[in-house]
């Protein structure tokens, strides 16, 4: 049994080891990092502290721009993730933009129903809960609340992703370098990623569909 | 093979690797131990909240060594915590009334582009309001950092001086406040962290005596 360690001398503890493991395994390390970053992907997930996209991903520090909040919702008119948007797509020049939902998302599930969360959660998540009213017969028909919930975070991994399509950073570099936007699913009991296939019909770049 | 083919190969490649890789970790999770992924499966209770800067060089569980469920995190440009802005205040309800977090850790990092970009003379269109924050930052500390003559040290200090500034405004909720006030937690930190050798550091705020000043004019009791 682990002997109990203060929480905050543990993440202190943490990152000294990592600081040294990461200087064992490569001396320029921190060098390279420090000249800046070119990220090929920005990543727009939960703030759910099972889904952590550098971990799930294999990653390495300087992959993955990142935006986390809760039940990765992108809202048209919200500027904290369209600022996020505007600097990765805009100035880094991401070369994809990934929405990940997740299973379990505890966003997903308090929007099954209309419990009062408090003030500002109730209104951050009013559209996702507006999803769940304009899908009810199809969700009605699901198993139980967990595959409601999992269909919940996809029809919002949708509805971000239209909301994205909007961004007049992402319009344009769409269509000036194929920028592509793709949805995905993360199954935290399987720890696996599942790419949503796009399901409007507006045209897709069809980057993953080459045939 | 013509150009949009070779970059449409090229990004099915990289997609690939990043699901290649996601299967290549899961199995060796499963392999540490076969329950990992079905204990993840029952529920989340971290102990962190971070609010860290989108910034892809800091993903906030490698750099403390941390596993999956065991800090919430929220991202964004140059870790901003306004006041009115719905994103972030989510976040933080839900991390303080619902998840019941310990600690919350406001991290920021030298060389950050957001605050570089905040403080250059330049439109930068829908970036404008939300780094206007930063600028107001300077406003407020303006004596001290003008009087430091170099621009690197400059920016420095800045950075530390947006993280005290973003946690100050994190203890200005009534979510934190009232929880403090009940259960005695939770603590709010202010780090930097440095990509010269990869540590953080504490600008070690004092959140008791910051508390008590802020409850001076931002009381916002239950
Ligand atoms: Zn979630
Ligand atoms: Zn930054």
């Amino acid at each position: 049994m682990a002997s109990y360690q203060d929480p905050l001398d543990r993440i202190v503890a943490g990152n000294r080891v990592y600081a040294q493991h990461t200087t064992e395994q490569d001396p320029t390390a921190f060098v390279e990092l420090s000249k800046g970053q070119a990220p090929e992907i920005l990543w727009i997930g939960c703030a759910d502290s099972r889904v952590p996209e550098t971990t799930v991903c294999n990653c390495r520090p300087g992959d993955i721009f990142v935006h986390r909040n809760i039940a990765n919702t992108v809202h048209a008119d919200d500027l904290n993730a369209a600022s996020v948007v505007e600097y990765a797509v805009a100035f880094l020049k991401v070369r994809k933009v990934v929405v990940c939902g997740h299973t379990k998302c505890g966003g997903a599930v308090a929007s099954l129903g209309d419990a009062d969360l408090g003030v500002t959660l109730n209104t951050w998540l009013h559209p996702v809960r507006e999803l769940r009213r304009k899908h009810k017969t199809e969700l009605e028909r699901l198993l139980d609340d967990d595959a409601r919930a999992v269909r919940v975070a996809e029809l919002n991994v949708h509805q971000s992703l239209d909301v994205l399509k909007q961004h007049p950073a992402i319009k344009k570099a769409i269509n000036e370098r194929g920028l592509s936007l793709h949805g995905l699913i993360y199954d935290i009991g399987q720890g696996q990623l599942r790419l949503l296939e796009e399901t409007s019909s507006k045209k897709s770049n069809g980057l993953w569909s080459p045939n | 093979m013509s150009d949009p083919e070779r970059v449409q190969k090229y990004l099915q490649q990289s997609h690939d690797k990043i699901f290649e890789s996601n299967r290549k970790w899961a199995e060796e999770q499963k392999a540490k131990n076969p329950e990992f992924f079905e204990k993840l499966s029952a529920g989340q209770s971290p102990e962190y909240l971070w609010i860290g800067c989108s910034d892809s060089r800091i993903p906030a569980e490698a750099i403390t060594g941390l596993g999956p469920g065991e800090m919430f995190i929220h991202r964004n440009i140059a870790n901003l915590v306004c006041n009115t802005d719905l994103n972030v205040m989510s976040v933080v309800n839900y991390a303080v009334r619902h998840l019941k977090v310990k600690h919350i850790v406001v991290c920021g990092h030298y060389g950050c582009g957001g605050v570089k970009a905040a403080m250059t003379p330049q439109d930068l269109g829908l970036l404008n309001p939300w780094l206007r924050n930063i600028r107001d930052v300077y406003r407020l500390h303006e004596d001290e950092l003008d009087t430091i003559k170099e621009d690197g040290p400059r920016y420095d200090r800045l950075v530390e001086l947006n993280v005290m500034e973003q946690a100050r405004n994190v203890i200005k909720t009534a979510a934190i406040q009232q929880a403090y006030k009940r259960d005695g937690f939770p603590i709010v930190h202010a780090w930097v962290f440095g990509f010269n050798d990869g540590l953080l550091k504490d600008l070690k705020l004092d959140f008791e005596s910051e508390l008590a000043k802020i409850q001076k004019i931002y009381n916002l009791p239950s």
